[in-house]
């Protein structure tokens, strides 16, 4: 019974420590959470040279090509990051951008425009 | 409170106010200042619960109505009124309705039984105690009644399991009060406060010689009140919400108020019987230091107030505190834990108190 008890005093001082430790809350909208270096966010494209190879690795296939306009859907895009690893020119970036939500579909249809063409 | 009855007398003589008045008027005040601190309270007891055990689990608890979160229970308050009030086709319509009503009304009774100062005594009857200990009972009865009324299997359960629960804790609450009854020589609730102001100070107070008595009945009233861990009748993994599962809007609300009043009234009977009650613990009243003459006098009841109502904030933040480190026992663990280790010992401390009554009486005169 001495052990139950010492049991129930040790556990009630440990949560009472947590009256003085910091939140672990983050009040999102005001503060933001410090990002990783490899975080896979909204895709960015500059500077395309329209080879296609970011269409064949696409695995939900979010990518399409017309002449001048690169189109990413975000209603199939899984941010894996597999255009940004296989592009020859490193011209897909995965941003930090993770704040998507949107109230209209339109808004979920990315359009870059690829008519100037990388360097060389 | 004699001196605050001549006091008002004497105002109202001044501005050419028959006494009659005064006497009648005289009795509407207190109940005034009651149910509007009685109310304040609740709404501020609501927001420290849920800002403590926020803390507690190292959250942040409700910050966003209002600076700090202060206007959350103002906001919850209003939504619960604006509710739509629903009585299940199947349900006993008078009972149902009458349940949360006889939740609240005996929590105001017990508050006018307790004495806030030397002069803020309400209702002064010679034996307080079992008053106190028969209204304390009441809402018990109201929560029988509306987990019977409401005809759903959830809320039966949970008025059943409170009512075997209340059953098996009253006893040890009977027996520490006996205690305490035993050393202050005196069922009145203001001759067991002033019973505990001896020369030893603040262990001279009842927690000292009846510590047993102390820990068994803070136990018990946190059985009574259907706190963890012993929130059986509420179990939400178990019973949805238990006896109020179909209770919504205003009538919801008064079997909220219900029980943070009479967990209010409960932390002050427990701060009258065994912390001293207004007594100050540093032995002397700070008002009289700093104030004299008639202006002292009126503050140093104030005071009294003040340390009353600091004790009974104290016994609430550890009872928020049980709440947030234990998990809920099992029904058959609670009745036993009650009937074969509760009952000895508060027992047992019975006869203690009566030994230290006859060899060391003249201590508490």
């Amino acid at each position: 019974m001495l052990k139950g008890i010492k049991g129930l005093i040790v556990s009630m001082l440990t949560v009472f420590k947590h009256l003085f430790k910091n939140s672990v809350t983050l009040e999102y909208p005001e503060k933001k959470i410090i990002l990783s270096n490899n975080f896979r966010g909204m895709p960015i494209v500059e500077g395309c040279i329209k080879c296609g190879t970011c269409i064949k690795v696409c695995p939900s296939g979010a990518i399409k090509i017309e002449s001048d306009n690169f189109n990413i859907n975000m209603e199939k895009c899984i941010f894996c990051g597999n255009c940004a690893y296989y592009c020859p020119k490193n011209c897909i970036k995965m941003s930090d951008n993770y704040e998507l939500a949107s109230s209209d579909k339109n808004d979920l249809s990315l359009n870059f425009d690829i008519s100037k063409k990388g360097e060389e | 409170m004699n001196y605050l009855y001549f006091l008002y007398i004497e105002f109202l003589t001044k501005h050419n106010v028959p006494q009659i008045i005064g006497d009648i008027t005289f009795y509407c005040i207190p109940i005034t200042i009651i149910f509007i601190v009685l109310l304040l309270v609740v709404l501020a007891l609501v927001l420290a619960e849920r800002k403590l055990l926020g803390w507690f689990t190292q959250r942040k608890g409700p910050n966003r109505v209002g600076f700090w979160g202060i206007l959350q229970t103002l906001a919850d308050a209003l939504k619960l009124l604006c509710k739509e009030n629903i009585t299940p086709s199947s349900a006993d319509r008078f009972l149902f309705n009458l349940a949360p009503i006889l939740m609240f009304t005996p929590a105001l009774v017990v508050l006018g039984l307790i004495p806030y100062s030397s002069e803020f005594m309400f209702v002064n009857f010679q034996t307080n105690v079992l008053i106190y200990i028969i209204f304390a009972g009441f809402p018990i009865l109201s929560i029988l009644i509306g987990g019977w009324a409401s005809n759903n299997k959830y809320s039966l359960f949970g008025g059943m399991r409170n009512v075997s629960q209340v059953l098996a804790y009253e006893l040890p609450i009977a027996f520490s009060l006996l205690g305490v009854i035993t050393l202050a020589s005196s069922m009145n609730l203001g001759k067991i406060t002033l019973a505990q102001s001896t020369q030893y100070g603040v262990l001279g107070w009842f927690w000292m010689p009846c510590i047993i008595g102390f820990i068994v009945m803070f136990i018990s009233i946190l059985a009574e009140l259907n706190r963890c861990p012993f929130d059986l009748p509420e179990a939400e993994s178990e019973l949805i919400c238990g006896y109020n599962t179909e209770y919504s809007g205003m009538r919801f609300a008064l079997f909220y108020l219900g029980e943070y009043s009479l967990l209010f009234a409960n932390a002050l009977f427990l701060s009258v019987l065994f912390l001293g009650g207004y007594l100050s613990p540093f032995g002397k009243y700070i008002s009289t230091v700093f104030f004299g003459g008639q202006i002292g006098e009126i503050l140093l009841y104030f005071e009294q107030v003040f340390w009353l109502i600091l004790k009974s904030f104290f016994i609430i933040f550890v009872v928020i505190w049980i709440r947030a480190v234990f998990p809920r026992m099992a029904s058959f663990d609670l009745l036993k834990f009650s009937w074969a280790f509760l009952l000895p010992i508060s027992i047992l401390n019975l006869l203690l108190m009566v030994l230290l009554k006859y060899f060391m009486g003249g201590v508490y005169a």
